[in-house]
């Protein structure tokens, strides 16, 4: 399988702007809508829409099926035990919110403390700081080096016998290095203390086998898998997820009802209150499918090549500063933030955004980590399968321009 | 000096002499190198105005019932930007400002580098400088006259202010340290920036209300305006002596 053909599956790809072709780099925001996706949204809006669960009707009972048979999908795709360590969320930042509530509500108390990474996302940053306000708990940070690898080495002696929970990217948005989570994970068991991976990126680029990685919670968004937006998964492990306390109240998430209590309904059901996102889960099925498809050898050398193109030619451009330098056997995602001495990132991105070329430009929700590197934001390209050769280097030329313009 | 209409239309028949997308920034980018440089020591976290990308400083002073403005940013197109705005807008009178609606910027095809909707410390520039402009025009150069006709107005405003009650405490907003700024212009146009308790108050809409109409029955009052703002937020420390007494808290 080529490039092109993962192309073909992608309409938004042969838009323009600006009359030129559009060349789409901001995958890690979010990556384009696969044609499959958009059918299934479309079949499921017209000829499936109704609400799932409850009712005895026929159409009541297909978009159960729908839904239901993606949470098998789901759990095949990612190695869970059972389907009901799987619950639907809008996304990632929605899976995080609900682990930092309910696991919060349920374990966390004053004087307790909760890890989090110097390069994680705001979503893995600001649910967490919020619980330790609620409880009077203490956020913890593990660094990051300068060339943006997390300080292993000094996870173990931050760990504490009040820690009760890390949270860590498998992948960070900003530097595109695969963490060594299943390091992680072990080193937090062997002080007894859970691991959640934000797997916003790490879905997309790695084969996620949770039992083999042994986290406990992993979240994941669907609009970077080439899904519908407000589509997401949190993934817990049973024994955590009986425990913690439900995360909203509402229809669906009850067993019995009345004004003197309330029992709540089981796993996943718990977690999942009100009408979620009925006709955009399912998407997830199509999606899921097309990442199997994209492990094919051949294709995945061509993507290699494109990805070790774009990293180089990045490196020869003077000026480039490039933030997380793979090292050793360390996995690179086709992911390249940087900064460019003397253009500012903004400049960049409205220059590239005027030749067709969609980039990411500021902070990217990680404002902890643009402190760390001193800088006040950078320019990021980040690549999927369907983004070509001749795409790279149109768009180093455009930079190389753009530079050029500007300095 | 071109009046505000004509720096306006220079700038957009400037503007229109680039067809290409790229030689609009090539010429923003030459404007930006060529803006006036701004202090350094002025670079002060008050004169920042923060945006998602670029960072825009503003600083001004009023001469002659002008406002003269100087800016900067680090990024060089928002500059550039700032520089065009600094051209038109720079050494006009608060009036002349306060009045315009700033589409020109639309006009020059610069509106997605200025949508509100999208985090950028440019959009807060015009605010700011609309902001300015609204402050000067209200405050105004006052003769002694002027001075010795709005003192008592200002005494019977906080009266009127003291007769309206927060809903949920029993004392006045005035005494409650909800009143922020009070200015009244020559035209005797009355200017109220007030906040509350909270933000979540659920009778807001009603106070605010009964603030302007109850100061704009103070006679002599010709309007009254009345702009909410939670920035700072409300504090205890606010509270009047009296209302201190009053809730029992000394």
């Amino acid at each position: 399988m080529r490039i092109q053909e993962i192309r073909n599956m992608f309409p938004a790809l042969s838009a323009s702007v600006y009359g030129r072709p559009l060349v789409y780099l901001d995958n890690a925001a979010t990556s384009q809508r696969l044609d499959g996706v958009v059918k299934k949204m479309d079949d499921l809006a017209l000829w499936t829409n109704a609400n799932i669960h409850r009712a005895v009707h026929k159409l009541a009972a297909d978009a159960t099926e729908e839904y239901e048979s993606t949470r098998d999908a789901v759990r095949d795709f990612i190695g869970a035990e059972s389907r009901e360590e799987i619950v639907f969320t809008s996304g990632t930042t929605d899976s995080i919110n609900l682990a930092a509530f309910s696991l919060g509500e349920t374990f966390v108390g004053e004087g307790d403390e909760i890890i989090v990474t110097e390069e994680e996302h705001h979503s893995n940053i600001v649910p967490w700081q919020m619980l330790c306000l609620r409880k009077g708990a203490t956020l913890k940070v593990l660094g990051v080096d300068d060339d943006g690898h997390l300080k292993i080495g000094d996870l173990e002696s931050l760990i504490t016998d009040r820690t009760r929970l890390v949270a860590v990217a498998h992948i960070s948005n900003v530097l595109g290095i695969v963490n060594p989570v299943k390091e992680i994970v072990s080193i937090c068991h062997s002080k007894g203390c859970p691991v959640l991976i934000d797997g916003a990126q790490g879905i997309v680029h790695e084969t996620v086998d949770v039992r083999d990685l042994d986290c406990d919670f992993y979240a994941l968004s669907g609009h970077k898998i080439y899904a519908a937006t407000g589509t997401g998964v949190l993934y817990g492990k049973k024994k955590w997820l009986d425990r913690m306390v439900p995360y909203q109240g509402g229809g669906e998430m009850i067993s019995t009802v009345s004004f003197s209590g309330t029992t709540y309904a089981p796993l996943p059901g718990k977690f999942e209150a009100g009408t979620r996102n009925i006709n955009a889960i399912p998407t997830l099925k199509p999606a899921l499918e097309f990442l199997k498809l994209l492990r094919d050898k051949e294709l995945q050398e061509e993507i290699t090549g494109v990805r070790d193109y774009l990293g180089s030619a990045l490196q020869q451009l003077g000026k480039v500063r490039l933030f997380g330098v793979p090292r050793g056997t360390e996995t690179k995602i086709p992911l390249f933030s940087f900064t460019v001495d003397g253009a500012h990132h903004e400049d960049l991105a409205l220059i590239l955004d005027k030749m067709g070329i969609a980039v990411r430009s500021g902070q990217m929700c990680a404002e902890p980590l643009m402190d760390r590197y001193g800088v006040t934001g950078m320019t990021r390209v980040s690549l999927a399968p369907y983004n070509t050769l001749e795409e790279a280097e149109y768009f180093v030329n455009s930079l190389g321009k753009a530079i050029s313009m500007l300095i | 000096m071109s009046t505000l209409e004509e720096a306006k239309k220079a700038v957009v028949e400037e503007f229109s002499m680039y067809d290409e997308w790229l030689d609009k920034y090539e010429y923003l980018i030459e404007l930006g190198k060529n803006l006036e440089p701004y202090p350094e020591e002025d670079k002060t976290e008050d004169k920042l105005i923060k945006g998602c990308q670029s960072r825009v400083w503003l600083d001004s002073r009023f001469e002659d019932g002008k406002i003269f403005f100087k800016a900067d940013s680090d990024a060089i197109i928002t500059k550039g930007i700032i520089s065009l705005l600094i051209g038109v807008y720079s050494g006009r009178t608060p009036e002349e400002i306060a009045g315009d609606d700033f589409g020109f910027i639309n006009e020059i095809g610069l509106k997605e580098n200025l949508s509100p909707t999208r985090a950028n410390g440019l959009v807060s520039m015009i605010e700011k400088i609309k902001e300015l402009a609204k402050e000067k025009s209200a405050a105004d150069v006052l003769t002694a006259e002027d001075a010795k006709a709005l003192a008592p107005l200002y005494d019977n405003v906080v009266l009127a202010l003291k007769q309206v009650y927060d809903p949920e405490i029993p004392v006045n907003v005035y005494d409650l340290g909800l009143i922020y700024e009070l200015i009244i212009n020559k035209k005797h146009e009355a200017f109220i920036k007030m906040t509350f308790t909270a933000p979540t108050c659920p009778m807001a809409d009603e106070v605010l209300s009964e603030v302007k109409k109850s100061v704009s029955d103070v006679p002599g009052i010709t309007a009254c305006e009345v702009e909410l703002t939670f920035d700072p937020p409300w504090d205890q420390s606010m509270l009047s002596d009296e209302a201190r007494i009053d809730l029992g808290m000394d």
